[in-house]
């Protein structure tokens, strides 16, 4: 480590240098990942946030909640770990004074069950009593919509007044509106015929009525429409970004090392040990990748803070950690290659 | 005290018919406390004999014996520890990192050396050597001068028993040959060194304790005075 501190601290500009383009490389590959899991947390959001582990659905609705309709002659008992859920798209507009028409998800759910009592975590307000009462994605604030407001579903005359605002209230990247089962029949135009979407359960399901299929939780958000290619875009993007920068950083390190090779022979005449020089590069990888690495999360951190919240970005402390760390674990296996070279050097070449 | 002694070295580059002998025969020994100056034009073979001499390479026959033990047949590693310990090496570039302050360049051989050394024999040393003022300064910063005596120091600093000094004069002016003859016989009388250097440049010769000369492979002692 000796002799790779000095040298960084003795040549600033050209280490600063390799070390800002760490830092971009880290910072472009923790920016993907945020948004990645940002995107992915619209899609996601509030199924996560009722723990829900199995979903039962119409047998023909190809795993999607929007086409599943479940007849209430399919209904089965329901227990207690058991929520129906009917949901539809539909577009929210303040019934007075000016605010932009929103795309939302309207999920209806029964006042009774599990989600309703227990898993809408509101961020202000109280939970929707009655079939006029409604609570909005917290989001939607941002749009203009404010506790006491009336608003109207898909153009209709009938008013709903917002009563709470929800957190992690996103469903297929849009704010989530919470009414009841009966507004959902309304805005559905199903009548009473259908009870619901789905029926989620925080437990394995057991179904009997041949119209009606159990899905885990994992299959159904692979399902959602567009999440599993966007997520393996950014997937791809991440990895392709992060054989880049092993091999661009490799490049570096091979240069920075054949410009010290006459040093090194020097060093290796006077009776320094190769693997004294070897350690000395491979400390040199670890500090560069780790400064960079450094430099990129606060880079991270400081743009996160100064984005509009309407760019969906996530930070997760625990995917970023292991991003950290292969980002220099890579760096470092990058320095491998200039290692080899050491171990060649020929202490003769110092007095040529 | 013989520090170093070549017996019959012999060393072959290629083979076949592509196969040059640089070096015939040879045998040399060098003594503590004298200067021993090798002589000899541009291709004679001085340099592959200052690289046998300091474990660099190995002889393709003969002998390269320190303390009795002949370390031609040595491995790497303590062909390594032999260089590290008890050879000092003063080269043409005079083999000083450009990124080390001269504090940082003893501090480096501290590091890698077993032994326990000194501070205050490095203070000593960089006192007599006139160059304890420049410990903060960096090989750039110095005169050709001086980073010659950082080069010396860096050399002794490991108390090694021989010092091998390739070409130490090259481009110099006479003035500065004579500083840098006087150093080398300095070295050699006051820390009782085995001092061997390899020159074609004969302005040295007024320093020399034993003066060698090599051509064509063949190395023969001179007479001081010739």
């Amino acid at each position: 480590m000796f002799l790779a501190v000095k040298e960084i601290r003795h040549e600033k500009l050209r280490y600063g240098l390799i070390i800002s383009m760490i830092v971009l490389i880290g910072y472009l590959m923790f920016m993907l990942m945020g948004m990645m899991l940002g995107l992915a947390n619209e899609n996601t959001a509030a199924i996560d946030s009722w723990d829900a582990k199995s979903v039962v659905l119409n047998k023909n609705s190809n795993i999607s909640l929007s086409q599943s309709l479940i007849a209430k002659q399919d209904l089965p008992n329901l227990n207690g770990h058991q929520a129906l859920v009917g949901q539809t798209p539909a577009v929210i507009e303040r019934a007075k004074g000016a605010t932009d028409k929103q795309t939302i998800q309207f999920v209806g759910l029964d006042s009774s069950q599990f989600i309703y009592q227990k898993k809408m975590k509101l961020s202000s307000g109280h939970k929707p009593h009655g079939k006029n009462q409604v609570v909005l994605d917290e989001g939607l604030k941002s749009k203009g919509y404010r506790l006491g407001d009336q608003i109207t579903l898909n153009g209709s005359t009938q008013k709903y007044r917002v009563v709470g605002f929800a957190k992690d209230a996103k469903l297929n990247i849009a704010s989530i509106v919470y009414g009841n089962l009966t507004t959902w029949q309304t805005l559905k135009g199903t009548g009473d015929q259908f009870a619901a979407s789905g029926i989620f359960s925080d437990q394995k399901q057991t179904v009997k009525n041949k119209n009606l299929k159990q899905y885990s939780i994992g299959t159904f958000i692979e399902k959602l429409p567009g999440y599993a290619a966007q997520n393996m875009t950014f997937e791809f993007m991440i990895a392709f970004l992060m054989v880049i920068s092993l091999i661009v950083i490799t490049v570096f390190l091979y240069i920075l090392t054949m410009q010290k090779i006459p040093n090194y022979a020097v060093l290796r005449a006077q009776g320094i040990p190769a693997a004294y020089l070897i350690g000395a590069t491979i400390g040199q990888a670890v500090i560069l990748m780790v400064s960079g690495t450094l430099g990129a999360l606060l880079l991270m951190i400081v743009s996160k803070a100064a984005m509009p919240s309407s760019v969906p970005m996530l930070i997760n402390w625990p995917l970023t950690g292991i991003l950290s760390l292969a980002l220099v674990v890579l760096g470092v296996a990058g320095s491998l290659l200039p290692v080899r070279m050491i171990s060649r050097i020929d202490p003769l070449d110092a007095m040529r | 005290m013989t520090a170093i002694e070549l017996k019959n070295i012999n060393k072959d580059y290629g083979t076949g018919i592509s196969k040059v002998q640089v070096l015939s025969d040879v045998s040399f020994k060098a003594h503590s406390g004298e200067l021993s100056l090798v002589l000899g034009p541009s291709g004679s073979g001085k340099s592959t004999f200052l690289t046998i001499a300091g474990g660099l390479q190995r002889p393709t026959s003969g002998q390269v014996l320190i303390d009795g033990q002949d370390i031609s047949r040595f491995s790497e590693k303590q062909r390594d520890e032999i260089r590290l310990n008890q050879i000092g090496f003063v080269l043409q570039s005079y083999n000083l990192l450009s990124y080390l302050s001269v504090a940082d360049q003893f501090a480096l051989v501290d590091r890698v050396h077993k032994g326990n050394l000194s501070p205050d024999r490095l203070e000593k040393l960089l006192q007599e050597l006139g160059i304890d003022q420049l410990v903060n300064k960096f090989p750039d910063e110095l005169s050709g001068g001086q980073n010659q005596r950082v080069a010396i120091a860096r050399a002794l600093y490991t108390d090694p028993a021989i010092i091998l000094a390739d070409e130490p004069t090259a481009a110099l002016d006479s003035e500065r040959v004579k500083v840098v003859g006087r150093l080398m016989k300095e070295m050699a009388k006051q820390y009782d060194k085995a001092v061997v250097v390899v020159t074609h440049d004969l302005r040295l010769k007024d320093f020399a304790d034993r003066i060698y000369q090599i051509m064509d492979g063949k190395m023969t002692e001179q007479p001081l005075n010739a």
